[in-house]
């Protein structure tokens, strides 16, 4: 009302307008406050930006780009994919810098945790203070090593460094010591138990050890592994196992199980879909009707490669020789039937060989059950078939009886999901411990490790059976462990180890990954490309993968320009 | 005597509303009856009033064919004291013996009067000069020759010819200076700008109603509209200071005059029909060209790859030549021959569950889908206006009613408004007076970001309807809608269906009051006081049901609901002093001092200070609209905003002074502070100087015939902007929000735990952009009063320019990151409008008007080490670049020099990506001999150089005819609709346009239209902004054509008529131009990106009946 007075001298106070629905420094700077920044952390887990480029699964980064599958649908559609799973990404690229700016986010709100905790010392009480440290510096380090699997060179710094000194970082850091020290302080001041959609200490020690083995640290990697094996449980206090049902690791019934080393929570009713599995939601069937999930919007369909990958010897052994994409091996199925061979549809032959049933709970082939909604139709599931081949995703897709209880409809698709995401999961642990074990350690450790594993999936009584209740098996399984003559030579086990990571981990995003940290990247993805563009030539023909340059993904064109090229530096050959 | 007559006309025209069955009216109508009965009542009563030593002049103002001149002007020479005529032309003014009475009408030429023993005067103004109008700024009243500044004046009757939810998309080609960016939706907002771009956002002028700043006029009435007058240049500007950067329109609305006398009616009544120009919309493949242009493609990608063709398309069988089924959708069959379905087993399938079981026949005649989704659309306006007053009092009321169908359906504006305007004086120095308008408004089904501006730029159910097949018809077998469940034609969703059953019982609704009272204080001669309160507060209501609808091949399988509402309450609050004397019979000065207090207003980026609650949810028990309600829902979502709003405090002050008509200066300055900045940078002060010199007062021009008159104007001076500040800009916060910053911390599967994230990084130094503007004109005319010409030559720097710095990636970019004092931007441009006027014969007379605006608009500066901003883009395609030296929201992308001819010609070319034949050839830029993303080059712009209006009004007797050209030219449109429409492999399988018969072959190498038909989407297809997009968006559109016939015999033996006419006209009834797409005049989201044409909503022919009575 001063204002109303003539004059100036209350214009000052009349000026004064406080922001509304937002907190200052003073307000955060508690102990509610500081646990709140926590929570906004772990928001950012699953990204910040709503591009699915940001989902933890990286299902193209990782996993199309490991040649598990394409980006599926047709060639208009997402068309920004088109070059990146070509191989043929440009720095420009929005996705990727959308990836980059999402986990740096993380890395931001982190850091504000933590500088919170310093500027505030009476904030909270000292086991609270180490706990909220411990989970803060856990993800930080998580989203550094998602940087650094996907762009190598990053600036590294801490929650120590002002705003206007972070941007003047280049990226040449060390990222690997900043992942350990955040990994190791985790790992000393986390609690094994407490909520289950916290990061425990074990979970760092499986981080580590992860961590440990994408540097070629063997030894030191068994050593935490070791440890994880042996006295690991998850957050809400399972000890470590794995699920008898392979297919149940996939299931939102069944989430924070004891397979969960370190997973992304997800849930429905939370007033935005992002907090349920927003970066998979075009990753169902394509116009199923209500005969199948989601409806949209046929990405990420499985390759042939990957298909064929199951395909076992009599013995039930894989065919570690890579035979397995020869035409006599090849899993035969619709696309086969129809675009190579001019069939009717109607008339398909179901593939009678020998296969890993795996096979059957990572893929979606014509014919098969797809989890309890109906029998895979074939091309009627299809977006493009002669673009995108015949195979549809099957894992982390949600069941028909859990429409609306484990998905989130508010949304423009129904394929809002609410399974986590596992970011680690025991079987992985097992496997990048025989990993380590080939190169630094026990072959027999090494060979007991992936039967643990192989010994879950010959489980027959989890196997697919035929939707016609007649309970058969809906393929022909066969999958038998390992013997120790087939780990004869550190060769042969460590061929018999990488091909278990591909067979158990396939569509998981961890492929690529593996692939460049293993060095065969060019020579397994010129092979991929060359075998799967005979058949999606639109799609693959003329692409090749650049060897030292497409290991790497680009730094974003548009924070070298924001930073200048003098600070961020491109990757070789960008 | 009128009373009656006025009562019994009222009540005669209130039962025909009435018949209309249209209550609200209606009930306006019985209250504006009551207040004009009661207001001769009082006009009796204070009759007494009238001080001795005035008394009052009163007469009738006309042209020189009798006809009355209403709202003519007439102001006591030296003095501030004037009156308007009503719309008989009939004046009152206190006046004493001996005072030079000066009366002006816009395009007549100015008379005085010297008040002599006779209290009538009756007035006959000449047509002319148009420097006589009177220019409005809201503070001061003066007239175009006194002034010194850039300035222009739109007549009311130009706002009202064209029925338009929103007044300012009539300012079109009416103001040399002002472009106007506007679609076809009623009751949009427009890119509405003065004298070009002067920042990146916030680039709006700033509104005036009576004295009351505010965003939109979208409420008000044209025909209750008395003036309205765009000030252009700082110096004219720069009294609005700190918010006048951007030009600001200044409205007024009509006022009665005073005089014992009759209160006068008037009705306007405006009624016709829209048409959709179905015609005139882009053609698509038939179903029989579309399939064969399916397989044709086939065979495109087979020699692509080097493979035997294979047709694999759902619908159209496996051999070479397609065929069609019986059925393209069976209950989940798809491309199914009738004998190999049951019928009756699917019509018990469709009884069990309806919403899932679908039945669909090829339509062979192939559907319009545009055609489908629009309509001739009715519209109609009508207004009441009464006026009157007595010697000491005056009022207007005006009541109005429109009604506007959009072409698309379940698209509509609806507005009732109602406005008192009255004056009293309750002593001989002292009057009161209050502007009051309350305001319905209804705008239903609109899309596009900022009130409808943005819709070009979205994937709108118009660029629907050229995604849908032609092969799928509107309903099934079943009378539900069909649509993609069909296998093979892609995602598109029934557009049909989205307008009818997801906007047809949409509610959207404004309910407002808008007004100010005022105290007038006259002391003593030339010494005026004005107080002025006003406010603005408004009520947004709105609900949207969304239906749950599974035959879509992506369907919307929950059924959603949401509403909201909210409200906004700021007031200004102004006092002003002017003083005006005439020295020594040639020095004449002005003095003007105010303050003015403004809080909670909004801004271009910020809501008025008030609340807004929303919720949604989805699937409620039942759909039935009176159970649906936020508590039917599931899964509610309840989100509520507090709003501050704006505050300002001003203090201005307007010096002017001229000698003998002669020579005129003028100085402004005005020192503002708003609370979007901190305190050490609050407050901004600008100033303005100009000075005017009347060439033909000078003797030596006496003895010229040529100059009727010329007046040389020039003017520097500096305004300031805020317009673009968020009003946190200050602020460092933390916020949370649900999509992400939360996070279901126990492992729950329902729900999440709220968590806070950096929010916005705040800058506490930011201060006013400030804009430089120098402008040099003139004004003349000549040919014996004939031609008039005003030009000006003007340049506007604006520097400090608030640009929003993006922050690195590595700091955190969730955060909204500050506007910094970094940017610069230039404009230039020249101003003209020539008036030419005459008669051919005595009763023949004639009006060209043409304004002319020339525009070059360049960005200077963003920020140290920024050269570019990227903004926004569709489905991959980012053509958006603004970069220094080019205009804001230039084109950018790569140069398409051609199609590839042969396997030969990819090799020879530099290495391009997706490189194959019959598709884009790109330009080397840098020749490095490969394609890569820095050979992506400037493409155009949307940044018209020159734009104008002409009108053309011939007067023939009783008869009259109007014609009214708009028109563009030096812009480019980047037609993004082609992605959509003119690629096979986009989408495939969705609805495709007929470049597909131009795509390219051998035989048509560069000639062709499209890269050849395939499915392939790469960087050299489909994948990339590329000059092909880019069309010509120069055009030139008829916009009015109008006849009107005066019933002027009828009136003259009337006692009760004043006025009557009734007039045809045709609207947009002609556009020409070269652009392909359904309207050339693009929008978008302004001003950093527009001229983005995804699916334009277009401005289509409508037809109209007008009468016009007073009583």
């Amino acid at each position: 009302m001063c204002a109303l007075v003539l004059g100036v001298s209350c214009s000052d106070e009349f000026l004064e307008v406080p922001p509304a629905g937002s907190l200052g420094d003073a307000q955060l700077g508690t102990a509610d406050g500081i646990e709140a920044l926590l929570i906004g952390t772990y928001s950012a887990l699953n990204g910040v930006f709503g591009n699915r480029f940001e989902g933890p699964n990286h299902w193209v980064t990782g996993s199309i780009m490991g040649g598990e599958a394409n980006k599926g649908t047709d060639a208009g559609d997402y068309a920004d994919i088109n070059p990146i799973q070509r191989y043929e990404v440009n720095p420009t690229s929005g996705d990727l810098n959308n990836l980059w700016r999402g986990r740096f986010e993380g890395i931001a709100r982190a850091n504000r945790v933590l500088a919170t905790i310093t500027a505030n010392p009476d904030a909270l009480i000292a086991a609270d203070a180490k706990r909220i440290s411990g989970e803060a510096r856990m993800l930080r380090g998580h989203f550094y090593f998602d940087l650094k699997k996907h762009f190598d060179k990053i600036p590294v710094f801490d929650e120590t460094l002002p705003a206007e000194e972070v941007i003047l970082v280049p990226n040449s850091g060390d990222a690997w010591a900043q992942i350990e020290a955040d990994f190791q302080y985790a790992y000393d001041n986390l609690p094994a138990v407490t909520d289950a959609g916290r990061v425990n200490k074990w979970a760092a020690a499986a981080y580590m050890g992860k961590a440990k083995l994408f540097q070629g640290k063997f030894s030191e990697a068994i050593t935490w592994f070791d440890d994880v094996i042996a006295n690991g449980v998850t957050s809400n206090g399972l000890k470590y196992a794995l699920l008898d049902n392979y297919a149940q690791i996939y299931n939102a019934e069944n989430d924070n199980h004891a397979e969960a080393v370190m997973d992304v929570e997800s849930a429905n009713n939370t007033g935005s879909v992002q907090n349920a599995n927003a970066f998979d939601d075009l990753n169902y069937p394509y116009n199923t009707g209500p005969d199948g999930p989601g409806n949209c919007c046929g990405f990420f369909q499985p390759s042939f490669s990957l298909a064929n990958s199951f395909r076992t010897q009599a013995n039930g052994l894989p065919l570690l020789d890579e035979s397995y994409n020869d035409p006599a091996n090849e899993v035969q199925n619709a696309f086969f039937w129809v675009i190579v061979d001019g069939n009717d549809e109607a008339d398909f032959v179901q593939d009678a060989g020998p296969l890993d049933p795996r096979i059957d709970h990572s893929i979606g082939r014509k014919g098969i059950p797809y989890l309890d909604w109906i029998d895979h139709p074939g091309q009627a599931w299809i977006r493009s078939f002669p673009y995108a081949g015949p195979y549809s995703p099957k894992k982390y897709i949600y069941y028909k009886s859990q429409e609306n209880s484990f998905t989130d409809g508010s949304s423009w698709t129904r394929g809002y999901a609410t399974m986590n995401y596992t970011i680690i999961r025991y079987a992985d642990v097992l496997l990048m411990a025989a990993e380590a074990e080939v190169e630094a350690g026990s072959l027999t450790k090494a060979l007991d490790y992936v039967n643990q594993v192989r010994a879950r999936a010959a489980n027959p009584d989890f196997w697919v059976k035929k939707s016609d209740g007649s309970g058969d098996n809906a393929a022909n399984y066969n999958i038998s462990e390992y013997t120790a003559a087939d780990f004869g030579s550190q060769d042969a086990a460590r061929t018999a180890v990488r091909f278990e990571r591909k067979l158990e981990l396939s569509g998981e995003g961890h492929r690529f990954f593996d692939l460049v940290r293993w060095g065969v990247a060019a020579e397994t993805l010129n092979t991929y490309l060359q075998y799967e563009s005979q058949y999606l030539v639109t799609k693959f023909g003329g692409a090749s993968f650049t060897a030292g340059k497409s290991e790497k993904y680009p730094i974003p064109q548009a924070q070298i320009d924001i930073q200048g090229s003098d600070v961020l530096s491109q990757n070789p050959g960008y | 005597m009128i009373l009656k007559s006025d009562y019994h006309s009222l009540k005669s025209f209130t039962g025909k509303i009435r018949k209309s069955g249209n209550k609200v009216f209606s009930l306006l109508m019985g209250l504006v009856c009551t207040f004009a009965l009661a207001a001769p009542t009082t006009s009796l009563k204070t009759v007494t009033a009238i001080e001795a030593f005035q008394s009052a002049i009163t007469g009738t103002i006309t042209d020189a064919s009798g006809v009355p001149l209403p709202a003519a002007n007439v102001v006591i020479k030296g003095t501030t004291t004037g009156a308007a005529a009503d719309f008989d032309g009939n004046y009152s003014i206190q006046a004493s013996p001996g005072d030079v009475l000066v009366f002006s009408y816009t395009g007549y030429n100015t008379k005085e009067i010297t008040v002599g023993t006779s209290n009538v005067i009756n007035v006959v103004l000449e047509e002319g000069l148009a420097l006589d109008e009177v220019v409005v700024t809201g503070y001061t009243v003066e007239s175009k020759r006194e002034t010194t500044a850039a300035v222009s004046i739109v007549s009311a009757e130009e706002l009202a010819a064209i029925p338009s939810g929103n007044v300012e998309q009539q300012l079109a080609g009416r103001v040399a200076g002002v472009t106007v960016i506007t679609n076809g939706q009623p009751g949009t907002q427009s890119q509405v700008r003065v004298r070009g771009y002067g920042g990146f956002g916030g680039n709006q002028p700033l509104y005036i109603v009576d004295g009351v700043p505010i965003q939109s006029i979208d409420f008000l009435s044209p025909d209750d509209i008395a003036t309205t007058t765009v000030l252009k240049d700082a110096a004219a500007a720069s009294i609005y200071g700190a918010r006048a950067a951007n030009g600001v329109i200044v409205y007024t609305t009509k006022q009665g005059s005073r005089g014992n006398r009759k209160t006068n009616i008037s009705i306007n009544i405006q009624s016709g029909i829209t048409d959709p120009n179905v015609a005139g919309s882009p053609k698509m493949l038939n179903p029989q060209e579309m399939a064969e242009w399916t397989h044709i493609a086939y065979r495109n990608n087979a020699a692509a790859n080097g493979t035997a063709p294979q047709y694999t398309h759902p619908q159209y069988g496996s051999n070479a030549t397609p065929t069609f089924p019986d059925y393209l959708h069976a209950d989940g069959a798809n491309g199914v021959s009738a004998s190999d379905i049951n019928l009756a087993q699917i019509q018990a399938n469709y009884e069990a569950d309806p919403e899932n079981v679908f039945l669909i026949r090829p339509n062979l005649a192939g559907t319009n889908w545009y055609r489908e989704i629009t309509r001739v659309a009715p519209t109609s306006r009508v207004s009441v206006g009464f006026d009157g007053g007595n010697e000491n009092g005056r009022f207007y009321v005006g009541l109005n009613m429109q009604s506007i169908d959009g072409i698309l359906l379940s698209n509509s504006q609806d507005r009732y408004t109602a406005r008192f305007n009255s004056e009293f004086d309750l002593a001989p120095w002292l009057s009161i007076g209050e502007n009051f308008q309350v305001t319905y408004n209804s705008v239903v089904g609109q899309s596009g970001g900022n009130g409808g501006q943005g819709i070009a730029a979205d994937e709108s159910e118009v660029l629907s309807a050229y995604r849908m097949p032609t092969i799928i018809p509107v309903f099934d077998d079943f009378g539900s809608y069909a649509s993609t469940r069909a296998a093979g034609f892609n995602n598109p969703r029934n557009p049909v269906r989205r307008l009818v059953q997801d906007r047809g019982d949409d509610k959207a609704f404004s309910a407002s009051a808008i007004g100010n009272f005022y105290a007038l204080i006259k002391p003593f001669e030339g010494f005026t006081f004005r107080s002025s309160i006003g406010g603005f507060y408004y009520n947004f209501n709105n609900l949207d049901y969304n239906y749950r609808y599974l035959g879509d091949s992506e369907p919307q399988a929950s059924y959603s609901f949401g509403e909201g509402s909210e409200y906004g309450f700021s007031w200004t609050f102004t006092n002003t002093i002017t003083y005006e004397k005439l020295f020594g019979e040639k020095h004449k000065i002005k003095v003007l001092v105010g303050q003015e207090a403004i809080e909670g207003t909004n801004t271009p980026v910020a809501a008025p200070r008030g609340r807004r609650i929303q919720g949604s949810g989805i699937n409620p028990f039942s759909t039935d609209l009176d159970f649906v309600t936020m508590s039917a829902v599931q899964s509610p979502v309840v989100q509520s905003f507090i709003r501050k709003g704006v505050n300002f405090s001003s203090l201005f002050g307007q010096f002017q002074y001229n000698y003998d008509e002669r020579y005129y200066i003028s100085a402004v300055v005005r020192r503002d502070g708003s609370s979007v900045f901190g305190a050490n940078n609050r407050f901004g002060t600008f100033p303005a100087f100009s000075g005017a010199w009347r060439v033909t007062g000078e003797s030596f021009m006496d003895n010229q015939n040529l100059f009727q008159d010329l007046k040389i104007r020039a003017g520097w001076g500096q305004m300031g902007n805020s317009n673009n500040v968020d009003p946190a800009n200050q602020y460092s916060l933390a916020a949370s929000a649900l999509d992400n910053t939360f996070y279901p911390i126990q492992g729950q599967n329902s729900g999440a735990n709220e968590g806070f994230a950096t929010s916005r990084i705040g800058n506490p130094d930011a201060k006013w952009e400030t804009s430089t503007t120098t402008n040099i004109g003139f004004d003349a005319t000549i040919i014996d009063n004939h031609l008039d010409i005003e030009f000006d030559w003007w340049k506007r720097d604006t520097e400090d320019l608030l640009f929003v710095v993006p922050l690195a990636g590595v700091t955190g970019n969730f955060a909204s990151a500050p506007s910094r004092n970094v940017g610069a931007m230039l404009n230039r441009g020249i101003d003209l409008r020539v008036v030419y006027k005459g008669n051919f014969t005595e009763d023949f007379s004639f009006e060209f008007a043409v304004n002319n605006t020339f525009l070059k608009n360049e960005v200077v500066a963003f920020a140290p080490g920024i050269d570019f901003l990227d903004v926004g883009g569709q489905r991959g395609i980012n053509p958006t670049r603004n970069q220094i030296g080019k205009p804001l929201s230039s084109f950018f992308g790569y140069d398409v020099i051609g199609y590839f001819e042969s396997a030969a010609d990819v090799a020879a070319s530099p290495a391009q990506d997706g490189a194959g034949i019959g598709r884009f050839k790109y330009r080397d830029v840098d020749g490095d001999g490969v394609i890569t993303p820095d050979d992506r080059t400037y493409l155009g712009d949307p940044v018209a150089n020159y734009s104008g209006g002409a009108t053309i009004d011939l007067k023939y007797k009783d008869i009259r005819m109007e014609m009214f050209w708009n028109w563009s030219t030096g812009l480019e449109i980047f037609n993004q609709s082609k992605w959509y429409r003119d690629f096979f492999g986009t989408f495939e399988g969705s609805a495709k346009g007929i470049a597909a018969f131009n795509s390219w072959t051998p035989e048509l190498g560069n000639n062709a239209s499209a890269p050849i038909w395939e499915s392939a989407a790469n960087l050299s297809t489909s994948g990339a902004a590329n000059s092909w997009y880019v069309e010509d968006g120069s055009y030139a559109r008829l916009q009015r054509l109008a006849f009107t016939y005066s019933f002027s015999q009828l009136v003259n033996n009337s006692n009760t008529l004043s006025k009557f006419e009734i007039g045809l006209s045709a609207n947009n009834i002609w556009t020409i131009t070269g652009y392909s797409g359904l309207d050339p005049v693009v929008g978008g989201n302004a001003d950093v990106n527009f001229g983005v044409d995804v699916g334009n909503y277009p401005v289509t022919p409508s037809y109209l009946i007008n009468v016009n009575i007073g009583l």
